[in-house]
């Protein structure tokens, strides 16, 4: 049978999870109903049901569920997530009585598989020791009463067979009676005819007697041949109510023990499957181990289409099997896994393991230290989907970059490069809108406003529109004000409330002013800051060259000598450098009175004092080439 | 140091024979006196004298006011800016590291003298009064006459 076990696995859950979703409450499962998957998904409600119920398709290629035309995801459905949540915070289970149990199960799985590999047919014993064993394991809480429920059905099964053998002790007994009936009534009629011999009462009274009397005899013949005739007829009615009665008995008992067996395949106890899937030959000693599935269910069709044969019971204990292996190899996936710390992995692994196996041994004792390292990242992948959910991009971008510290295997491209194209998205429309706000179109603005916040609605330059947008409303007054400044020259005002200024910039005019005010005082702070440095460390010189380099900043732009820091800088350093300036400055003074020796001695004072001063040696080279080039 | 010398001025007077005379005999008396006392010194027009008189700081204020004034001035070279053959050098004088005289040394004047950087040098200098092509003024400037290394 190729049909892998994980197609049932999670088909009775599956179910009440797509149904809470669609908040279409579907009629509840039986416990006994027997069900399996198709492999096509239906798609309407005209699909065929068995015992009510239809189920959905699980793509193992996908991990998705396919379920009257919607797929959703097994890693976020909220009952696998809620069953797989609450297995990760459980304790392993690893008491006395659980390890007995398991021990018990195995004991009963490996006796069963002995006796359907034996040619021979097994003993009652044989049998009531699986079913004492059973009945032992049904005391044990969680086993759920599954083990009881199955050896209860063995010993219907059985009970019905002993039925049965006794109504075929009671035909045979009819029939042998029949038998005698006909041989009695064969020679009374040989008698009437005159071809037989006498009459077995005249054979004991004596001939003569049995001449004289013949005609009397006829009579009584013929009345003890009509007697055996209808007895006769009585014990083959009687036969074939039998048949009947075991005929009907057998039926039901095969369906009622098939359904038990599938109820528990589908219910994960694949071991209890396999006990009763490897006993049934032994019950049912009549060679058929066909399926009575109803034709044309999904079962049915299930059964049908892999393998293209009718389903047998064997068809169950294959899938048991496969079912167990598949859950121990996942389970030792996740082992190798985590000591390679690969979460992502080992994470997916132990979901399918759960929903496969969640009763199988290696999944119930998986230890608790294991089970936190992987309920960690699944918490983690948990708020990654809620993010994405609500469409908070950014906090799904650092869960991500959490998940890939954890597991540097874990796959992160397709979460972040998800985020970065929605947050392009939200920040393209902002652009726009911004665009359109300086536009002045605001049809278009609060389009793209909407998109923007819809797209990535906790996108923080949102946040920073709409302070823009609240400080936007007082934009003419603020303009006004900014070009009173701007005329007065008072550029460190403007600096000092930049952020209440920087409105004006929706103005491309104003928005250059305002731009070269808050450069032109940056410069300034940035250069004062210099020189005061520079002034700290030589008290001489430093002062000097501060008053010098703020001179010529002053001359190649006016607009210096309007900072009042600036003026205050460059008379504080004037002050400090009082002999260089006043040379300086009675150079300048005697070089336009003519004054030109005095002028160059001036220069040549200043130089002494601050000797890499520009001023000065081309103040003393332009002088000493006038008097150069005069006659005395 | 420096020496300042002083202009005589005669005076004549053609009203009054009285006076004539006296101011004949007060002549003759001058110039016997001074005949006798120092010769050579009456041959120059201007008196040099040393140390007493020039101040650095003087001439930075107010140059034009020495016009006229020679001096012999002691002073160590530091500077020296050329045009052609002619020269301005930035002199220290003794005892104010702090300052730099300018004075101007056209060609010839320097003599055989050769003015050398960080060499100290005797200068005689006079300050004038010029002018360049443009008739700009150009006052208060010292001018060398003479050199003499020291």
């Amino acid at each position: 049978m190729n049909l892998s076990s994980r197609y049932l696995i999670l088909l009775p859950l599956l179910c009440s999870s797509v149904s809470a979703q669609e908040q279409k409450p579907e009629p509840a499962a039986p416990a006994a109903a027997a069900t399996v998957a198709q492999p096509a998904a239906p798609s309407n409600s005209q699909a065929p049901e068995l015992f009510g119920v239809e189920f959905p398709l699980l793509d193992p290629a996908s991990d998705t569920v396919s379920y009257k035309g919607g797929v959703f995801d097994v890693g976020n459905n909220a009952v696998v997530r809620a069953r797989f949540e609450k297995y990760l915070q459980q304790n392993p289970d690893v008491s006395e009585d659980a390890r007995k149990y398991r021990d018990k199960l195995e004991e009963l799985v490996h006796v069963t598989q002995r006796n359907a590999r034996s040619g021979k047919a097994v003993g009652g014993e044989n049998m009531v020791q699986i079913g004492h064993g059973l009945y032992e394991m049904s005391e044990y809480p969680p086993d759920g009463g599954q083990s009881g429920a199955l050896a209860s059905a063995m010993a219907s099964a059985l009970a019905v067979q002993f039925a049965n053998r006794k109504r075929d002790r009671e035909n045979d007994k009819l029939q042998a009676e029949i038998d005698e009936l006909v041989a009695h009534t064969n020679r009374l009629t040989n008698l009437n005819t005159g071809r037989g011999g006498r009459t077995p009462g005249a054979s004991s009274r004596g001939n003569g007697k049995g001449k004289t009397s013949g005609g009397n005899a006829a009579n009584t013949h013929s009345v003890k041949i009509s007697h055996n005739t209808r007895k006769i007829a009585g014990h083959e009615a009687a036969q074939v109510k039998n048949d009947a009665e075991s005929t009907a008995a057998l039926a039901l008992s095969k369906v009622n023990y098939q359904s038990m067996l599938v109820s528990l395949l589908l219910s994960r106890r694949f071991d209890h499957a396999l006990i009763g899937a490897n006993s049934y030959r032994h019950i049912f000693r009549d060679g058929d181990t066909t399926l009575k599935l109803e034709k044309d269910s999904q079962a049915d069709k299930l059964f049908r289409n892999t393998a293209g044969m009718p389903p047998t019971v064997n068809s169950i204990a294959s899938a048991a099997s496969t079912a167990r292996r598949e859950v121990d190899q996942h389970m030792e996936a996740v082992n190798n896994l985590l000591e390679q710390n690969k979460l992502s992995d080992a994470t997916q692994h132990l979901i399918e393991a759960v929903a496969v196996g969640e009763y199988m041994s290696s999944v119930s004792t998986f230890p608790a230290e294991k089970r936190r390292r992987i309920a960690e990242y699944w918490s983690l992948r948990r708020r990654v989907l809620t993010s994405l959910n609500a469409r908070d991009y950014g906090t799904a971008e650092e869960i991500a970059k959490r998940m890939k510290e954890l597991d540097r295997d874990f796959d992160d491209a397709m979460v972040m490069s998800y985020c970065a194209g929605k947050k392009q998205q939200s920040d393209l429309a902002l652009r726009n809108a911004v665009k359109a706000l300086q536009d002045g179109n605001d049809e278009e603005f609060n389009k793209y406003i909407t998109e923007a916040g819809e797209i990535w609605p906790r996108n923080p330059r949102l946040a920073e529109g709409r302070r823009k947008l609240e400080t936007i409303d007082s934009h003419d007054p603020v303009k006004q004000e900014f070009k009173t400044l701007i005329s007065r020259g008072e550029f460190r005002t403007i600096f000092n409330e930049q952020t209440r200024f920087e409105v004006v910039a929706v103005d491309p005019e104003l928005k250059e002013q305002y731009r070269d005010a808050i450069t032109l005082i940056s410069t300034i702070d940035g250069m004062l800051t210099q020189l005061d440095v520079a002034a700290q460390q030589d008290r001489v010189i430093g002062p000097c060259m501060a008053y010098e380099m703020l001179l010529d900043k002053k001359k190649e732009d006016e607009r210096y000598a309007s900072d009042p820091l600036f003026n205050d800088a460059l008379n504080r350093y004037a002050l400090a450098g009082h002999d260089f300036v006043q040379a300086l400055e009675q150079a300048a003074e005697c070089e336009k009175r003519d004054e030109l020796g005095s002028a160059l001695a001036c220069y040549y004072r200043a130089q002494c004092i601050y000797p890499g001063s520009r001023m000065a040696r081309a103040g003393a080279e332009r002088v000493a080439q006038l008097i150069l080039q005069a006659k005395f | 140091m420096a020496r300042r010398s002083k202009r005589k001025s005669r005076r004549g007077n053609s009203n009054t024979s009285m006076l004539l005379i006296i101011a004949a005999v007060v002549v003759l008396v001058v110039v016997a006196g001074a005949l006798a006392l120092k010769p050579s010194q009456r041959e120059q027009s201007h008196s040099l004298e040393q140390g007493q008189g020039f101040s650095v700081e003087d001439y930075r204020r107010d140059a034009s006011r020495f016009t006229g004034n020679v001096y012999r001035i002691e002073g160590r070279v530091e500077h020296i800016e050329t045009l052609g053959n002619d020269r301005i050098v930035a002199v220290a004088v003794p005892g104010n590291r702090q300052e730099r005289l300018p004075l101007l040394v056209r060609s010839g004047a320097a003599g055989r003298v050769n003015l050398t950087r960080g060499d100290s040098f005797l200068f005689e200098v006079e300050c004038c009064t010029g002018h360049t092509d443009d008739r700009r003024e150009v006052k208060g400037v010292l001018v060398v006459r003479n050199v003499e290394t020291k």
